[in-house]
């Protein structure tokens, strides 16, 4: 878990930036943010230009007139940014929610595969 | 002197968690617990222990209940391909909540939802209090 999860108890939800991975495979790149407690109504990802934001707040509804015994976790406010670059294709960029993982899966761009220059010998 | 090992007795934890802090003074903001964060919540009727365990199925984790304890384990696999940042905890993981009350372990129910596990422990009926009324001769 992210070291930072630890919350406040009173005020507002702090703001953490979640745990992340970013991983190539052959089709693409894929982005793996731990965002437990997070329903998906409540989670925003937007694309602007080279910037992708993610913002999500958790509801985890502790200590509803319950005994308190161990707290090591709180609401929080996931917020991440990240800068996409021009070997990403954003037009086809597919966000999945599950098991409090959101993965974020960037294709590669197709005309973007570096070509080989073949040099002549004159 | 009188030591209480009360219920969710928790001080060898509390102790590792000391000593990290004193390695690790700088770190502004929070520190690394044990994976993964617990809740232990105690009702009138039942215990519940949370778990935020991103990542992993119902099936992935396995939980054990003794007289005393719930031991909660299991193992995240990290994906496959090339990695350029990785924050996530992978790896076996394993967590030990004393429950020094009886609980009907029948009545368990586990649930897992939005990565985020819970356990709820009935208290078993005789443990709650019972009002026994009194009739005057």
């Amino acid at each position: 878990m992210h070291q930072n999860q630890m919350p406040d108890r009173c005020g507002m939800a702090p703001r953490i930036r979640p745990a992340a991975d970013f991983v190539e495979r052959e089709d693409g790149f894929h982005l793996y943010l731990d965002m437990p407690g997070v329903r998906r109504e409540d989670l925003v990802v937007h694309i602007e230009d080279d910037e992708l934001t993610i913002n999500a707040r958790t509801s985890h509804q502790l200590c509803n007139g319950e005994r308190v015994h161990a707290m090591e976790f709180g609401d929080v406010e996931y917020s991440a940014q990240f800068a996409l670059t021009d070997t990403m294709d954003k037009s086809r960029i597919a966000a999945q929610l599950a098991n409090g993982v959101l993965v974020i899966f960037i294709p590669r761009r197709e005309e973007q595969v570096p070509r080989r220059i073949t040099i002549e010998v004159l | 002197m009188v030591i209480d090992f009360g219920s969710f007795y928790d001080f060898p934890h509390l102790l590792d968690r000391m000593m990290g802090e004193m390695s690790q003074p700088y770190t502004a903001g929070g520190r690394q617990v044990a994976f993964p964060p617990l809740y232990i919540g105690e009702s009138e009727a039942a215990v519940v222990v949370r778990a935020l365990i991103p990542g992993a199925d119902l099936a992935d984790v396995e939980l054990t209940l003794t007289d005393k304890t719930l031991v909660l384990k299991g193992e995240l696999k990290p994906a496959k391909g090339k990695y350029y940042r990785q924050e996530r905890p992978t790896g076996p993981f394993q967590r030990v909540v004393r429950i020094n009350m009886p609980v009907s372990a029948e009545k368990v129910r586990a649930t897992m939802r939005d990565g985020v596990l819970e356990v709820l422990l009935p208290k078993a009926t005789a443990e709650r209090p019972q009002t026994i009324h009194i009739e005057s001769r």
